[in-house]
């Protein structure tokens, strides 16, 4: 067990490690920097350029830039933004990241709840009519963008029906009725469409003929052999889709004017504003690799057959 | 003398090539078949934009700004006089171009990769494996962001940042598909011939991967789809002017609420191209019989 979850950490250290170099060194190996992108009438002159490397660092080898970098990084300080010199990017994702994590978590589990009820009865009714409207309807929905989606619902129930807004945001429920249905209604598809093959799989099992065989009643094969083998693999995949939501949702962000991290990381594009670029982004691969490494720990609790294999060993 | 026994007809005994029942079932598929008519359409519609725009897509007429769907103005036009029917027209460029050459050059990259990994093992096979580890460990869309925000936002950018990402998934499915082809007989046998190792990959595992990387090719594309009109959407892909589905959208402002056809319109386009090249990719992995497990 304890030499599975280092493995699993050794992995996410690596991936956040590569992708901190890769990260920096691309940034750094561009031409340019953040005083040359857009369109600028006038273009500061060699010993501007010059000034402003000194001041934030960037005449230094790449090196010990980004050892600087990683030893601060270590303890959270991802520096200041090159636009907001008094706030760090620390601060900013902090006080950001609620927006996007309450849009993202509600839509995914939203998406989970709705999915795994739809995936669940496809799978009990195989092959029949319900079964293939629901497969219809995942493979369609699962097709059509949340930040289109969003659109179209916003025209509808906020201009037409004037229910709901249709954008902006204010700390009322309202103001998360749309986004949310939007961000989460496409990823319905996907849970519902895995789900489906999870029990569907579990149901042609040895154990589960055995079972019905002795006269175990339906819901008793389906609570106690079916659903406790189908959420192996459904655990493994869904708990990631959390933080995934969590991270994506710029796009709805847009549609929806919320003022959560993703819209902010977007509108900055066209900065070349390094600490700001890196730091959201090694924060989200973090938030990710993280919960890999969770849903690493959890496969071992809930399958004893990985405890087996282990003890084996 | 032999006797001849004449067969029903309605049975055909014969076996009529792998290919031939790919497309008997792929034909059978109702999205599959929506999905291939759909591309058909609109790459005939990229190609001959110039021919079938009523305007030029970036021609503003000033007397008809935020003008609704009317004769002249089929799906009427944008904040600027600009006809949408033309920019919906010469949006299926941009849409077609990232999907298609993006997936094109990820293949190239990635299945050479993955077929040299999975036949020659040793370091090579570890480097690539620990690269696509990385690359699979995080979602497209935060390097994509990142490459984007550092190389600045234009098609080609946003052909190279998401090549950089979606070269993984072919040369991932190539490399385990490699793995079992190598340890059968007639590779054995070609290698006990004496056969170059050049040879036994492409004349013996190549054509016995093609199946499997043409799904692999088709079910790529709808993620490109989806990030080219995402991406555009929020500015960073294609740049104004030059007409994109997802820009569209990204520019309609506050305006789409009084004026509808200015989202109506590219919505609808985006969901309908998703779809189609989703349900190819879906058509394709039940006619070849999918099983992979990458």
């Amino acid at each position: 067990m304890l030499r599975h979850i280092l493995r699993s950490l050794a992995g996410i250290v690596w991936v956040i490690l590569l992708l901190s170099i890769f990260t920096f060194v691309l940034s750094r190996a561009v031409p340019g920097g953040p005083w040359d992108v857009g369109d600028i009438k006038f273009p500061l002159t060699e010993h501007q350029i010059d000034l402003y490397k000194a001041k934030y660092g960037l005449d230094k080898p790449i090196l010990v830039q980004y050892l600087q970098w990683l030893r601060n990084a270590v303890t959270l300080d991802f520096g200041s933004p090159y636009l907001a010199p008094e706030m760090t990017v620390t601060g900013l994702i902090m006080k950001l990241l609620p927006y996007s994590a309450l849009v993202g978590g509600l839509a995914a589990i939203l998406a989970l709840i709705l999915g795994i009820i739809l995936g669940a009865i496809a799978a009990s009714k195989q092959n029949s009519l319900i079964d293939i409207i629901i497969n219809s309807f995942a493979i369609i929905i699962g097709t059509i963008p949340g930040f289109v989606l969003g659109f179209l619902l916003a025209y509808y129930f906020g201009v037409k029906l004037h229910w709901f807004p249709t954008g902006g945001w204010q700390n009322e429920p309202k103001y998360l009725v749309l986004p949310v249905v939007a961000y989460g209604f496409p990823a319905v598809g996907g849970v519902a469409r895995w789900t489906r093959q999870c029990m569907v799989e579990a149901m042609s099992a040895d154990y589960v003929r055995t079972a019905r065989s002795k006269g175990v009643r339906n819901m008793g094969v389906m609570a106690r052999h079916v659903l406790r083998n189908a959420a192996i693999p459904m655990v493994t995949s869904f708990l990631p889709m959390i933080p995934g939501m969590m991270t994506g949702s710029m796009f709805i962000e847009k549609t929806f004017g919320i003022p959560g991290l993703g819209q902010y990381f977007v509108n900055s594009a066209n900065t070349r504003d390094y600490p700001l670029i890196i730091g959201i982004t090694i924060f989200w691969a973090v938030l990710i690799t993280v919960t890999y490494l969770i849903t690493d720990i959890l496969y071992v609790l809930i399958d004893p057959r990985v405890r087996l294999e282990a003890k084996k060993q | 003398m032999t006797t001849v026994t004449i067969l029903p007809m309605q049975t055909p005994v014969r076996y009529a090539g792998f290919w031939a029942g790919a497309w008997r079932r792929f034909r059978r598929n109702f999205l599959a078949m929506y999905g291939i008519i759909f591309v058909t359409i609109i790459v005939i519609v990229a190609i001959f934009a110039p021919i079938l725009a009523p305007y030029d897509p970036l021609e503003t007429d000033v007397k008809n700004i935020l003008a609704a769907p009317s004769l002249t103005h089929l799906m009427g036009t944008d904040a600027v006089g600009r006809d949408l029917l033309s920019r919906i027209v010469f949006g299926a460029r941009p849409m077609l171009l990232v999907g298609i050459i993006t997936q094109v050059i990820s293949m190239l990259i990635g299945v050479p990769l993955g077929i040299i990994a999975g036949y020659a093992g040793g370091v090579f096979n570890y480097v690539v494996q620990r690269l696509v580890d990385f690359f699979s460990a995080l979602p497209w869309y935060l390097l994509v962001l990142f490459l984007i925000m550092i190389l600045t936002p234009s098609l080609t950018n946003l052909i190279i940042a998401l090549t950089i990402t979606s070269w993984v998934y072919p040369c991932r499915v190539s490399r385990g598909l490699t793995l079992s082809v190598r340890e059968m007989d007639y590779a054995e046998a070609a290698r006990a011939l004496g056969i170059p190792t050049w040879r036994i990959l492409i004349n013996h595992i190549l054509p016995q991967t093609a199946p499997l990387l043409l799904w692999s090719f088709a079910t790529g594309i709808p993620t490109l789809v989806f990030a080219e009109a995402g991406m555009s959407f929020l500015g960073l892909g294609i740049r104004p002017p030059d007409p994109s589905w997802g820009q569209m959208l990204g520019t309609a402002g506050q305006f789409w609420q009084f004026f509808p056809h200015m989202f109506i319109f590219p919505s609808l386009m985006i969901i309908l191209s998703i779809l189609a090249f989703q349900g190819l990719a879906d058509g394709l992995r039940t006619a070849i019989d999918v099983n992979v497990n990458v």
